[in-house]
């Protein structure tokens, strides 16, 4: 099968590229091992201070809304992050502190979200904290399973009875100028996030749970959604296993589920993550990159890739694929003419892109933007 | 040393990240099964402690396996769900799952009755015989048997297959032989058109898809042991790609034998595929087929959850589209609830209709002419569930061409 | 200044204090138990969980080895919850001398072990596991035991015959009276609160640190610091304790325990110094590795949890320079007939396996010193349940290690919990495949909620985070590097630890 470029990943970084390239007209298809970091989103771009205009156009596309201005997110374990560019169920707030008394709001056997933690950061801050714990009786079919109170459970549930989750809070609140709820609303369709703002007559504030992420599965979702509208072919639950180059150019990768059909391509991009999606892989000698035996950089010593102070920026993490200017990536120092990496599988070695979301989108519009000019059509 | 971990389907690669969760239909209806995660490569590690941690909810896992599609690390969730209840779950399977699984042996005692069959198994009091007794649902429509089984219809073709330049052997499994042979007749239409004749195996078994999930394991690998001689016979003795036009067959004779049943199928796994892929592959190659002037059909094609796991929705899709006057929809991908024999059961009933509702919502959204979809199971769920009738994707073919 | 009387004051929460006070208490003195950290902190916790039959130390030490064989036959019927009868292996390999199995068998009858020759087609067959290559095998009574649990069986028995536990507790100074001990200084070293303690009789039960608790006393022992470093691989991949018949060396056991196996030891010895922060080294690692490995040769491809090390509490006995030859015999000093001093007993060497004897020596001292003519039950008197199994129940806040809320509920209520640590090593919340990726949170919740201090707890989780991770780096490749990555992307974006 031959297609005009070929992306391997199908996370954020590949996502963007590819509906990206299809929307230039391009024929992709995206090969994805499973699902991906997505399904961990906290929702907000980090490194992304000024955000182009073309991934606020790309995801207006998409359905997705999302809000830009500096502020700072609450985080649930009651700590405060600074944020710029989020998803629109985070609020960006304008400083620490938001309210001058706030009602946290958890749910009876949803023990993936923490009121204690939030209520005592919150009032650390000088707000005055309330935490109440609602009895929903829509939950307690699926609090039957001792395991499976999970966010997106939750949200399957509370999606079907929001309104029931705002008679409550209304019936609670006080004189509380916020609520705070947990992330579990909206998992197919985000304006049940409107509606529950609207019905409460306070300040709503969701803040995050154990994954997985309700909005980063939407967005997930969304994204995929307007890239098959697009015309790519997504290629779930596979995984590319090896790559057919000669002198300096990707000519087609085989994948585990297509076996002898290979796909063919012009161009190919990586996007493929680090360490938890396989993008690169470890052993005790050294980080590689498996499919296109590409250079990484990496400290040589295995003593060297830890830091043993858990909370420090781990030195493992900052390691990645080596690529030229253009994002060509480099395999024994020399570029490949028609393979991109972008996203994380690039670590620290392209700090101008920025890290996590930022670096994902960004590299994924650079490698577009060349591959593009590279191989008008 | 230390390269890679290597665990039985992979449970170590587990990240504990709950993707599996998120996809699993039956967490989203039962809350009796404990969900892939600790089904899966959670209970596995208890179960090597102790298999008394095995548990018998295992026994609502669909064996659908979009578990394993999800899954960021390559575990092959269901696979080992399975492998456990093969392995430790010691009840024998109650009467109504022998039957239900035994799907060859039903069909060869119904065929030759096909019309008292048929009219007995859609009356109500037959109906309430089977959910009383066998605890079959009675809101359930059964499939339809037969009169004349495919197999006899193919052998009186035998000759006129045979003078054609290429050939295949087709699996036809248990549905095109005892309840739909029209689909088996779309295929020799369309490969014929392609210069391709049809020959049976040598004798072809159920795949076994059913005989696994109702507990029935041992009869699997019987069978899959007389299918791989077969497959072996025509695909390594006589050369032959081996098509199918059921991808849950296709997944189990590649896949399951030698995951779950130990069955060795490595030299004829390659030559076994399905349908479409054979089309797809044909057409790449430089062959045509000739469309009628003036098809028009509105399609909405459902990806089935085998389909899924196999990867291959991308050969049915390509197909589709290629046919002039097709105005196609990719159905978000959802499972329709019946797994195989699951939907049958009494006990699964609710939970196989609410599992559905997702993807019958988006097909009323799509409004089709016809849902397009490779699995049999799906089309009597769908064609149940809602007023839409399901095709083949080769039907859909044999129906668009000259 | 509080001040408080016992009859007895035991020092050190490792298993040998737990059970030294377990046996005071039910011979009816009032004691009191306290540890500077927690329970079973030390070597305790930090060996293999092995259920020795005595087979190791047939050969060499043949007086260690009786004492081993009686004592596992009284854990397996007092310690049934915290034993596994998994039996053993001694494997001969091609490389090993066959002529060896010979004289290991006859030590261990003379030892009173059970050892059976069986054929290696036997051995293959009832542990699917084990080196194919194996021209010899011996069946053994090894099995398994948690150490935590045992140690935490042995504080709460104390407890319900009226002992106290001070847990988190240093002895700054002893209170002397002329040629005798007449109790203790204490500082609680979270909160800095001192406290004096009294007693006619104080043992020093500190394993290796007990060298530096005597000379506060004013005595000396000299302790022969041994380092055995150890790795935990992520699931079972045997059933039976396999061993290699040959003299000991490194690297010769696998443990089944719980949810994984463990494979250890090396032998190296550190100065004095060091005992407080021995942590495996990447040459360990890989030499623990590749001779596991001849084991078991599925230990090559076998995801790997953790590596840690732990302190052999040896005493000096001659200058053997790998200390292994050094009697792992108990010793028991009377300080007054050693050093002059009155009050004062001193019990070290000895093993996990013989935890109970020791005690029954320290409190067969002490009650000699008081004057208490009560003979020891600790041998024919089960431990309590820890967790009574009708409190298992509840929603699951631990997924890999199956550790319910109601487990939970009953370690924070009677088991002497402050801490994540604390509450894993009652409950193995966290020792699971993620290390804690999920259920460190939401039980730092529940600990929240059950002592009132979020602030703290934040804290507590950190540090819990950081004491997973102590172990989880040196042997971060695999997919132990890639569950790091996914622990820190959520701990840090996700939630904002």
């Amino acid at each position: 099968m031959r297609f005009d470029s070929v992306i391997i990943g199908g996370g954020l970084a590949g996502l963007t590229a590819g509906i990206s390239l299809q929307q230039g007209g391009r024929s992709t298809a995206i090969v994805s091992t499973g699902q991906n970091a997505l399904h961990f989103f906290s929702g907000c771009f980090e490194s992304l201070q000024e955000p182009p205009q073309r991934l606020l156009d790309l995801f207006a596309g998409a359905g997705i809304r999302v809000h830009y201005e500096e502020g700072v997110r609450l985080m649930p374990l009651g700590t405060f992050r600074p944020a710029a560019l989020a998803l629109e169920d985070i609020d960006l707030l304008p400083a620490p502190c938001f309210a001058g008394k706030v009602l946290v709001v958890g749910f009876s056997g949803f023990q993936d979200f923490f009121p204690g933690f939030l209520a005592d950061g919150l009032a650390k801050q000088g707000m005055a904290c309330r935490t109440v714990q609602l009895e929903l009786p829509e939950l307690e079919k699926i609090r039957l399973s001792p395991s499976e109170v999970r966010s997106v459970q939750v949200a399957r549930t509370l999606d079907r009875s929001w309104g029931r989750v705002v008679r409550e809070v209304v019936r609670l609140l006080e004189d509380e100028d916020a609520v705070v709820l947990p992330q579990v609303f909206g998992l197919q369709d985000a304006s049940v996030l409107k509606y529950i703002r609207e019905g409460i007559p306070a300040r709503v504030v969701f803040a995050g749970t154990l994954p997985p992420s309700v909005p980063g599965i939407r967005t997930q979702m969304l994204l995929k959604r307007r890239y098959e509208e697009l015309g790519g072919t997504f290629l779930g639950g596979d995984e590319v296993v090896s790559a057919h180059v000669h002198e300096g150019v990707v000519h087609s990768v085989a994948t585990r589920n297509l076996d002898s059909h290979r796909l063919e391509a012009g161009s190919f991009l990586l996007a493929s993550g680090a360490y938890f999606s396989k993008g690169l892989t470890a052993n005790p000698f050294g980080i590689t990159e498996p499919v296109f035996g590409l250079d990484v950089e990496q400290a040589a010593d295995r003593g060297d890739w830890y830091d043993p102070d858990f909370a420090a920026d781990q030195p493992y993490l900052q390691f990645g694929v080596r690529t030229d200017a253009a994002l060509h990536a480099l395999r024994d120092g020399r570029p490949l003419a028609n393979l991109y990496a972008i996203g994380s599988i690039l670590g620290a070695t392209r700090p101008e892109f920025g890290s996590g979301a930022g670096l994902a989108v960004r590299s994924a519009f650079a490698a577009v933007d060349q591959i593009l000019k590279e191989n008008a059509l | 040393m230390q390269e890679n971990t290597v665990s039985p389907h992979h449970f170590e690669e587990c990240m504990k990240c709950t993707v599996c969760t998120v996809y699993c239909p039956v967490l989203q209806v039962n809350p009796l099964y404990p969900g892939p995660k600790q089904a899966g490569p959670d209970g596995e590690r208890l179960r090597l402690k102790d298999p008394a941690f095995f548990n018998y909810a295992l026994k609502y896992c669909m064996n659908c396996k979009r578990c394993e599609v999800a899954c960021p690390s390559g575990v092959e969730v269901a696979d080992l769900i399975q492998a456990a209840r093969i392995r430790y779950d010691k009840k024998p399977p109650k009467l109504r799952d022998r039957l239900l699984a035994s799907t060859d042996f039903m069909g060869s005692v119904a065929r030759p009755f096909a019309p008292i069959v048929n009219t007995v198994t859609g009356l109500g009091v037959a109906k309430a015989a089977m959910d009383g007794v066998l605890k079959i649902d009675h809101r359930r429509t059964f499939p339809k048997y037969s009169g004349k089984s495919f197999e006899a219809w193919l052998k009186r073709q035998a000759r006129a297959q045979a003078a054609f330049p290429e050939q295949v052997a087709y699996f036809h499994g248990c549905y095109v032989n005892y309840n739909y042979p029209q689909l088996g007749k779309d295929l020799v239409k369309v490969l014929n058109a392609l210069g391709v004749g049809v020959q049976l195996l040598d004798r072809e078994k159920c795949c076994g898809v059913a005989l696994i999930t109702n507990g029935m394991s041992k009869q699997a690998a019987k069978n899959a042991r007389h299918n791989v001689a077969a497959l072996r016979k025509a695909a390594v003795d006589g050369g032959l790609k081996v098509v199918s036009t059921s991808s849950s067959c296709t997944m189990t004779l590649r896949n399951e034998y030698p995951a779950l049943l130990g069955v060795d199928n490595a030299d004829v796994r390659d030559a076994v595929t399905l349908a479409t892929r054979f089309v797809f592959e044909k057409l790449e190659q430089g062959a045509k087929l000739r469309f009628k002037a003036g098809y028009r059909k509105k399609i909405a094609y459902h990806v089935p959850c085998h389909m899924e796991r196999l990867g291959w929705g991308v050969f049915s899709e390509k197909l589709l589209r290629m046919i002039p006057g097709v105005e196609f929809t990719l159905l978000d991908s959802a499972c329709c609830g019946i797994a195989g024999t699951y939907g049958f059961k009494k006990e699964n009933y609710e939970a196989s209709q609410a599992i559905g509702e997702v993807l019958f919502n988006r097909i009323r959204a799509a409004n089709p002419d016809v849902v397009a979809c490779d699995c049999e199971t799906c089309k009597w769920q769908i064609e149940m569930s809602t007023d839409y009738p399901v095709m083949n994707p080769i039907s859909i073919l044999a129906e668009a061409i000259e | 200044m509080n001040t408080q009387e016992f009859d007895v004051i035991i020092i050190g929460g490792g298993i040998t204090g737990a059970g030294t006070q377990r046996d005071c208490a039910m011979r009816g003195l009032r004691t009191l138990l306290i540890e500077r950290s927690d329970i079973a902190t030390g070597a305790t916790g930090r060996n293999h969980g092995l259920l020795h039959s005595g087979a190791r130390y047939a050969v060499n030490d043949p007086e260690s080895a009786a004492e081993c064989i009686r004592e596992n036959k009284i854990l397996r019927q007092i310690a049934a919850q915290c034993v596994e009868p998994t039996d053993g292996l001694f494997i001969t390999l091609p490389e090993d001398d066959l002529g060896y199995q010979k004289t290991f068998v006859e030590a261990c009858r003379r030892a009173g072990i059970d050892a059976e020759v069986i054929d290696p087609a036997l051995a293959r067959r009832l542990e699917p596991s084990v080196n194919a290559d194996l021209i010899g095998a011996v069946r053994v009574p090894d099995g398994s035991v948690d150490p935590f649990r045992l140690c935490a069986a042995n504080m709460l028995d104390a407890k319900l015959h009226g002992g106290q536990v001070r847990l988190q507790t240093e002895v700054t100074g002893f209170i002397r009276e002329g040629d005798a001990i007449r109790g203790v200084h204490t500082r609680n070293v979270r909160t800095g609160q001192e406290e004096d303690f009294y007693a006619p009789v104080t043992v020093n039960a500190c394993g290796i640190w007990g060298q530096r608790i005597a000379s506060l006393a004013g005595v000396s022992i000299g302790m022969f610091p041994s380092k055995g470093a150890l790795l935990i691989f992520a699931h079972r991949i045997n059933n039976m304790v396999i061993n290699r018949c040959r003299k000991p060396a490194n690297a010769d056991i696998l443990v089944p325990g719980e949810t994984v196996c463990v494979i250890g030891t090396t032998s190296t010895r550190i100065p004095f110094e060091e005992c407080d922060r021995v942590a495996a080294t990447p040459e360990e690692v890989d030499l623990l590795i590749s001779e596991g490995a001849k084991l078991s040769p599925a230990l090559a491809s076998t995801r790997i949890l953790r590596a840690y090390a732990g302190v052999r509490p040896l005493v000096s006995a001659d200058d053997d320079p790998s200390g292994r030859n050094i009697s792992r015999g108990i010793v028991c000093l009377d300080h007054e007939g050693r050093d002059g001093l009155k009050g004062f007993i001193t019990i070290t060497g000895g093993k996990l396996m013989t935890y109970r004897l020791m005690a029954e020596m320290a409190t067969d001292a002490v009650c000699r010193k008081l004057g208490v003519d009560k003979r020891c039950a600790t041998a024919t008197t089960p431990l309590p349940a820890l967790i009574e199994p009708s409190n298992g129940k509840g929603a699951l806040i631990c997924e890999c290690e199956n550790v319910t809320a109601g487990k939970i509920a009953q370690a924070l209520d009677r088991l002497e919990v402050s801490t994540l640590t604390d509450l894993r090593r009652r409950t193995r919340v966290g020792m699971g495949t993620c290390q804690g990726g999920l259920c460190a949170c939401r039980a730092a919740d529940l600990l929240a909620q059950a002592n009132g201090c979020v602030e703290r707890e934040r804290a507590d989780l950190a540090d819990f985070m950081q004491e997973r991770w102590k172990g989880n780096y040196p042997i971060g490749w695999g997919d132990m590097l890639r569950e790091a990555e996914y622990t820190q992307w959520v701990y840090k974006h996700v939630l904002g630890l």
